[in-house]
């Protein structure tokens, strides 16, 4: 088994992480990890794809979009591994993007040229990357694009979130943690991304006939600082704000941290699996009696899944297309079992590597 | 006819006087001060004064040394890279341990003087236009910082470190006061010293100044040092405010660093304007930031808004450096 990890390089834009373990931590012991791919609820829709029997061993690609961030570097690791754990897939080979829509289309055809079964891919855009994938299809390479979608129908596997499901839930959440009254502000990501504008549609969705008062939404590029400095403004601006609406962890930590740092209390925040957020909670519960987080990831071992379901087809198994993950909910009740304490801020903690490898990665 | 005609024009060359005099840029700050205080009056409590000029200092501090690099006529765009390869760097080597503070202070400066000698090195010895040297470099850091982490950056800053860019003395935010003491600096040196007049000499006409026996060369290497030093330090004080590494830290300012130095109105050209004006600058972009972020306009009207306005003030100051001939 050969992992081939073509040009590691360039660039950021924080993107989610993980799931949902679901055990909760005895106390005096220490938390217990469960399998989170089995904790998420995963439901399959869209046609059913008849299987591809080949014989192995076979070669798949992954056609990353960028992988300038620690959900991209953990999402890599756990499709590494899981690549590795599969005797008849020979190898593994990973193309890097560069968060640039044209060279990703040529990463594609360069796979293509290299006669994989099939090609993974998280695509820079769901549009451009189209033709490559259909004329490799033609080919007879199977198509499973993961984490972001595709456009059209041309594909056979795909897995993911549905980022309108989750703002909803995020959104309820919030509303109940508010007691549906109160002012919020909204924190999204990069200006113009369709994954914020999916979940902030599902939120405000939420929020529609309740008391809850949509003070300002502003774009944070996912990233802590900004959050802070925006929030500080936001901060000058309205003399009171009840809750944060985010997509992102981080996002909510920046935010948060720049209520502390205005003297301002802690209020109820949604986001994902940011550890670092999870790490502020521990810390302050206690002295911020407002402070709650109600939190969904977006899984790291999505890749992992697409895998797998790629590896069904070649064996020839027939499966239904689309399969949509729906990770369980973070909140005070189940926090700890998800919060890593010993590793750095930026680890995505829904995941399925273990503390060895997580320390291997954030190190 | 005449009369009036000539008394307009006296008037008009009085204000280009004051305007000269006092530093267009610190109208303008006052101006837009006054115009959002108007429109909100979130803007005009003390506490948001504080707050920008807390946030300011960031690319207050990186856009100083910018000043330099556009004084002698050259620009550097590796400032981004400095800011998110320093963050990286900085964090890792504290790794939340206020024992580590100082060696990782060191390490940073380390890696400053060796960033800003290799620009040095391409522009000039190797004669690189500084435009595409500096954004070489800048990819290069980029993609040393992906290397580095792997795209998982780990460790946090020292707690006593985080003082400087979230603490205050007696009110006034500490990264701030970094700011003026650092721009002070800057500013006595290319204003009170020989080594600045020969900065403005070089920029103004690097053959000339080569004439009249100024070390045109050397000039340029410092300036190229002093500016990855102050993005260094401004990466430290963003670096002590959040606390944690991030891979993307570092690029707003490959545009800010520049139009804060332009906005505070020195030339791109070389030889005229200075690090007073700059700082005037960046709290310039830091309150229309800020202004635009309490009004309701959304990111693209933001964005549209700083582009305006950074190309209106470079017609603004040449207008005003024609009507002086």
């Amino acid at each position: 088994m050969k992992i081939i990890d073509m040009n590691l390089t360039r660039r950021q834009i924080m993107k989610y992480g993980a799931a949902g373990i679901g055990l909760a931590a005895v106390s005096g012991a220490l938390p217990a990890w469960a399998d989170t791919i089995d904790d998420a609820t995963k439901t399959f829709s869209g046609p059913s794809i008849s299987g591809k029997k080949k014989d192995g061993p076979y070669r798949i690609g992954f056609a990353n979009g960028f992988s300038g961030n620690s959900w991209r570097a953990m999402a890599i690791r756990a499709l590494q591994i899981e690549a590795a754990a599969h005797k008849d897939i020979a190898e593994l080979l990973i193309v890097d993007g560069q968060n640039d829509i044209t060279k990703q289309v040529n990463d594609i055809e360069s796979l293509v040229s290299q006669d994989v079964d099939a090609i993974l891919v998280i695509a820079n855009s769901g549009s451009a990357v189209v033709p490559a994938l259909n004329s490799a299809r033609q080919d007879g390479v199977l198509v499973a694009p993961f984490n972001l979608p595709i456009d059209g129908d041309g594909y056979d596997v795909y897995v993911g979130t549905n980022p309108n499901i989750k703002g909803s839930a995020s959104g309820k959440w919030l509303h109940d943690a508010l007691g549906g009254k109160g002012k919020i502000v909204a924190l999204g990501g990069i200006a113009g991304n369709s994954y914020t504008a999916a979940g902030w549609a599902g939120a405000q969705k939420a929020f529609e006939g309740s008391g809850i008062e949509v003070l300002a939404y502003r774009d944070t590029d996912w990233s802590e600082d900004k959050a802070k400095v925006i929030m500080a403004d936001l901060i000058a601006a309205y003399p009171e704000i009840d809750g944060i609406w985010s997509d992102g962890g981080q996002v909510a930590a920046g935010a948060s941290n720049a209520l502390l740092a205005a003297g301002r209390p802690l209020v109820p925040v949604t986001g994902d699996d940011y550890n670092g957020l999870l790490k502020l909670y521990d810390a302050k519960k206690d002295s911020q009696p407002k402070f709650d987080i109600g939190l969904i990831s977006e899984p790291t071992w999505e890749g992992v899944v697409a895998l797998r379901n790629v590896v069904n087809l070649l064996h020839g198994q027939e499966q239904q297309r689309d399969l949509i993950i729906t990770p369980k909910l973070i909140t005070k009740d189940n926090y700890k079992t998800y919060m890593r304490p010993e590793l750095p801020d930026p680890v995505f903690v829904d995941t399925n590597l273990s503390a060895d490898e997580l320390k291997k990665i954030f190190s | 006819m005449r009369n009036s005609a000539s008394a307009e024009w006296a008037s008009n060359q009085r204000i280009a006087d004051f305007v000269r005099r006092v530093g267009a840029v610190w109208i303008a700050v006052i101006a837009l001060y006054a115009l959002s205080a108007i429109i909100s009056p979130a803007m005009f409590q003390g506490s948001q004064v504080l707050n920008i000029l807390q946030v300011a200092a960031f690319v207050g501090v990186i856009a100083c040394g910018q000043t330099l690099v556009l004084l002698i006529g050259g620009i550097d765009l590796s400032q981004a890279g400095v800011v998110t390869l320093v963050n990286i760097v900085c964090t890792s080597a504290m790794d939340g341990q206020n024992a580590n503070i100082a060696g990782a202070i060191a390490l940073c400066l380390v890696l400053a003087l060796v960033i800003g000698l290799c620009n040095a090195a391409l522009i000039v010895v190797f004669r690189v236009t500084p435009l595409i040297a500096t954004l070489s470099t800048n990819s290069i850091l980029f993609g040393a910082a992906l290397v580095y982490t792997g795209g998982a950056p780990h460790g946090s800053a020292a707690p006593a470190f985080n003082w400087i860019g979230q603490g205050s003395v007696v009110g006034f935010p500490a990264s701030a006061l970094t700011w003026i003491i650092i721009a002070a600096a800057l500013a006595w040196l290319t204003r009170s010293t020989v080594y600045g007049r020969w900065l403005y000499a070089t920029g103004a006409n690097p053959v000339a100044a080569r004439m009249m026996g100024v070390p045109v060369r050397r000039m340029q290497v410092s300036a190229y040092v002093v500016s990855a030093l102050t993005a260094t330090l401004g990466s430290l004080l963003l670096t002590a405010y959040v606390g944690t590494p991030s891979l993307g830290i570092g690029n707003q300012f490959l545009f800010s660093s520049v139009a804060a130095v332009v906005v505070g109105g020195t030339a791109l050209t070389g030889g005229i304007g200075s690090v007073v004006a700059t700082v005037g600058g960046a709290i310039f972009i830091t309150e229309l930031e800020s202004f635009t972020n309490i009004i309701r306009i959304n990111t693209g009207t933001q964005m549209v808004l700083q582009g305006a306005i950074i190309a209106a003030s470079v017609l603004f100051y040449r207008t005003i450096a024609q009507s002086r001939r």
